[in-house]
C-alpha cells in the first residue's frame, strides 16, 4: 500500500499509512492509529486528531460535495477516504451504524471538534440555521 | 347496502318490498331470506316497541309509509312468536360482539326465535355476514335483545333509515303467546311503573334511532359524493397523464410515463389547488390585519403545506427521479430555471429582501446569512452533481472504447472496467446517486423555508409566504401567456394585450412584486 498524502487542495497534510497484513511494499510513515484495528476505536482516534473530519469514498460525489461545502467556508477538513483503508469496509459499517437506519449511505460522515455531526442532510441543516459555523469557530477550524 | 334492505326500505325500488306487504299471514318465512335481505334494516328501539307495547298505539310522527305498514304488521306477530319468553331488567352487559362473532357459522334454525335476534343483532353489525347463530345463544337471546337496546350507540351506526316499520300495531297484532310479562291489561303499581321506565326507555330509543337514522343519511350522501369525487380523481389522472406526454416534447417513442411521475404530477397540481387556499387565507389575514395568534396559526398552516409537498417529492424521488430533477412536472417557464429540480433558494431570498422591508438590524443580518449559506450550500451541490456527471461520462464512454466496441459488447461478458465491474453496472449505481442529491437539494430548501419562518415575525413570514406564492403565480402566468402568445408577432405594451397588463409583462420586475 501506499503512503497517503493531502489528497486535494482542501485538506491539510494528511497521513495515515496503512500497515498491510500481507506485507505491503514500504510503510513509510506509522501513526499511532495505524495499529488500531478495531474499526470504531479507529474512527474515534481519527476523528479526535483534527478538528474537521470526514470520512469519505474517492469516489463519492456527495463526498466531493460536502468537502467543497467546507473549502468554501475557509475549512480545512482532513479527510480519510475509506477505499483506500485496510480496514475501510469496517470502518464503513461502524458509520452506518452511527448514523442509524434513516441514512441511505454511510459516507459522507463530519466530526467536528471530535464529535459527530452526521451526514451530509445534518451538516447543511446546521449550516442553514446557523448552528455550524458557532460549531465551527469553538472547534478552532474558524476564526473570524 | 341500500340493496339489502329492500323489503323494508321507503328507498329501495324493489319488487320485495310490495311481496312482504301483500301477505296478511304471518308468512313461514325461511328467517335465513328474510332476515338476509332484511337484517341490517332492522332498528331495534321500533321492534322493541312493537313487541312491547303490542296493542297499545304509538303515534309515530315520522314518515310512517303506508304500504309497508301492513307489511310491519305481520311482522310483530311473527316476531312475537319468535321471542317465547320476555325477560325484563336485564342488566347483564354482554358485548354485541358476542353474539355477532358467530357470524362464520350458518346454522339456520327458521324457526327458533334466538336466530331472529341473532341474525339482526350480526346484521346490524355486518350486514353482509350471512345469518349466524348458535345454539348456544338460543336461550340467552332475549337477554340480549333487552342488552342491545341498551348499547343502542353499537348497533343504531348500522340501523336503517326510516323504514316505515312503526307502528300502529294496535290491532294487528294478535298476542297468541302472551307470554311477555309487559303486556297492557290489569297491573299492579308496580307494573305501572315498569311501564313508565318502559315507555322512557323507548321514548330514548326513538331519539337514538332517528339520530342513527339521519347519521345514516349523511354517510350514504357521503358515500355518493365520494363516488363522484373518485370519477373525477380518474378524469383528472387520465389528463394528467396526456398532459405528461403532451409535456414530454413530443418524443414519438414516449410510451406512458411512468405511474410514480403521473401520481406525483396529480398530487402536485391538488397541492397548487389548496396553494391558492392557503395563500387566500394569508391574503385576508394580512389584509383583514388579524391578531397575531391568528395569523399565526395560518402561517404555521402554510408550513405544513410546504412540508407536504417536499414529503411528496421525497416519495417521487425514489420513483421517478429524472421526472423531477427535469422538471416535468412544472410549466415550462419554471423548467427554465429550475435547479436540481426545484427553486433555487438563494435567488428566492434575494427576491424576498425586497419585499420584506422593514426589518430590524438583527433581521437583516439574519436573512444576509442566510442567503450566503444558501450560496454556498447550492455551490457545493452543484459542484457534488458535476463530478457525478463526470464521473458517469468516463464510466459509459469506458475508457476510449467508444470507437471500437458497439452497445453489443456492453453486455453482460463484455469488457470490464479496471474496477473488475461491468461498466454499465457502474453506470447504473452513479446514476442511482441522483435521488440522493434531489434529496439534499429538497432538505435545503426545507430548511430554508423553515429558518425564514424562525427569523421573520409572524405578519412578517405571512407577508414572505404570500410573496413566494404569487411569485409562482405570475410565473406560471406568464409560462402560460407564452405559450399561447400569437405567432407573429408580440406586442407587449397596454394596448393590446389586456391580459398581459394585468400581470405586467413588459414592465420592469421590481413593481410587480410589490403588491401586498
Amino acid at each position: 500500500m501506499e503512503m497517503q498524502y493531502q489528497r486535494d487542495s482542501w485538506s491539510t497534510p494528511c497521513y495515515f499509512a496503512s500497515a498491510s497484513a500481507g506485507g505491503g511494499s514500504g510503510v513509510i510513515m506509522v501513526t499511532k492509529t495505524t495499529a488500531v484495528r478495531d474499526p470504531v476505536e479507529r474512527i474515534e482516534r481519527l476523528a479526535a486528531e483534527s478538528a474537521v473530519v470526514i470520512f469519505s469514498l474517492s469516489t463519492c460525489c456527495m463526498c466531493h460535495a460536502v468537502k467543497r461545502l467546507f473549502c468554501s467556508m475557509g475549512v480545512n477538513p482532513t479527510v480519510h477516504e475509506l477505499d483506500e483503508d485496510p480496514i475501510g469496509k469496517d470502518m464503513e459499517m461502524a458509520l452506518s451504524r452511527l448514523l442509524g437506519r434513516g441514512s441511505p449511505s454511510s459516507v459522507p460522515v463530519v466530526f467536528i471538534g471530535g464529535k459527530l455531526v452526521g451526514a451530509m442532510d445534518r451538516v447543511m441543516a446546521s449550516h442553514i440555521n446557523g448552528s455550524l459555523v458557532p460549531l465551527l469557530k469553538a472547534a478552532g477550524a474558524l476564526w473570524l | 347496502m341500500e340493496n339489502h334492505r329492500v323489503g323494508l326500505s321507503e328507498a329501495g325500488p324493489s319488487s320485495h318490498h310490495i311481496t312482504y306487504g301483500t301477505s296478511s299471514v304471518p308468512p313461514p318465512i325461511p328467517n335465513s331470506n328474510f332476515i338476509h335481505q332484511d337484517g341490517s334494516a332492522f332498528d331495534f328501539g321500533e321492534l322493541e316497541q312493537a313487541i312491547v307495547l303490542q296493542g297499545v298505539h304509538i303515534d309515530d310522527d315520522h314518515h310512517v309509509n303506508k304500504s309497508s305498514s301492513s307489511l310491519f304488521s305481520t311482522r310483530p306477530a311473527t316476531t312475537l312468536k319468535m321471542f317465547p319468553s320476555w325477560p325484563i331488567g336485564f342488566q347483564q352487559n354482554t358485548p354485541i360482539g358476542g353474539i355477532s362473532s358467530k357470524s362464520g357459522e350458518d346454522q339456520e334454525d327458521s324457526t327458533d326465535s334466538g336466530s331472529a335476534v341473532n341474525a339482526f343483532s350480526s346484521h346490524l353489525q355486518q350486514p353482509e355476514s350471512p345469518i349466524s347463530c348458535s345454539s348456544d345463544h338460543n336461550n340467552s337471546n332475549n337477554h340480549h335483545l333487552l342488552q342491545l337496546t341498551q348499547n343502542q350507540q353499537q348497533y343504531h351506526q348500522m340501523a336503517s333509515p326510516r323504514t316505515g316499520l312503526s307502528p300502529p300495531v294496535n290491532d294487528q297484532v294478535p298476542l297468541s303467546k302472551p307470554n311477555h310479562e309487559k303486556k297492557k291489561g290489569p297491573r299492579s303499581s308496580s307494573e305501572t311503573l315498569q311501564d313508565a321506565k318502559t315507555l322512557r326507555r323507548l321514548a330514548q330509543n326513538r331519539e337514538a334511532a332517528k339520530k342513527s337514522r339521519l347519521r345514516k343519511k349523511a354517510y350514504v350522501h357521503q358515500l355518493e359524493t365520494s363516488r363522484i369525487k373518485l370519477a373525477q380523481l380518474e378524469q383528472d389522472l387520465h389528463r394528467a397523464r396526456s398532459q405528461g406526454l403532451f409535456l414530454g416534447g413530443g418524443v414519438a417513442a414516449c410510451g406512458n410515463i411512468s405511474s410514480g411521475a403521473a401520481m406525483f404530477d396529480m398530487e402536485y397540481s391538488r397541492w397548487l389547488d389548496d396553494d391558492h387556499r392557503h395563500m387566500a387565507q394569508l391574503r385576508a389575514g394580512i389584509q383583514a390585519q388579524f391578531s397575531d395568534e391568528d395569523l399565526r396559526l395560518i402561517v404555521d398552516g402554510y408550513i405544513a403545506h410546504y412540508d407536504e409537498i417536499f414529503h411528496l417529492r421525497e416519495v417521487a424521488a425514489k420513483t421517478d427521479v429524472f421526472h423531477l430533477i427535469t422538471g416535468m412536472w412544472t410549466t415550462p417557464a419554471e423548467r427554465c430555471f429550475l435547479w436540481m429540480g426545484g427553486f433555487r433558494p438563494s435567488e428566492l431570498i434575494k427576491m424576498l429582501m425586497a419585499q420584506l422591508d422593514p426589518l430590524t438590524e438583527n433581521q437583516v443580518i439574519g436573512i444576509y446569512s442566510l442567503q450566503h449559506s444558501s450560496q454556498q450550500a447550492e455551490e457545493a451541490l452543484s459542484q457534488g452533481l458535476e463530478q457525478l456527471q463526470q464521473s458517469l461520462v468516463n464510466t459509459i464512454s469506458g475508457g476510449g472504447s467508444l470507437s471500437d466496441h458497439g452497445m453489443h459488447h456492453m453486455t453482460i461478458g463484455g469488457p470490464l472496467g479496471e474496477d473488475g465491474m461491468h461498466p454499465m453496472a457502474v453506470a447504473l449505481d452513479k446514476l442511482s446517486n441522483l435521488e440522493g442529491f434531489v434529496r439534499q437539494a429538497d432538505n435545503f430548501r426545507q430548511q430554508i423555508i423553515h429558518q425564514l419562518h424562525r427569523i421573520l415575525t409572524v405578519r412578517q413570514a405571512a407577508r414572505c409566504f404570500l410573496a413566494i406564492g404569487e411569485y409562482y403565480v405570475r410565473l406560471r402566468a406568464l409560462s402560460s401567456l407564452w405559450s399561447s402568445r400569437p405567432r407573429e408577432s408580440l406586442i407587449v405594451d397596454d394596448g393590446s394585450c389586456q391580459t398581459a397588463s394585468d400581470v405586467g409583462v413588459g414592465r420592469s420586475s421590481q413593481n410587480n412584486f410589490s403588491n401586498f
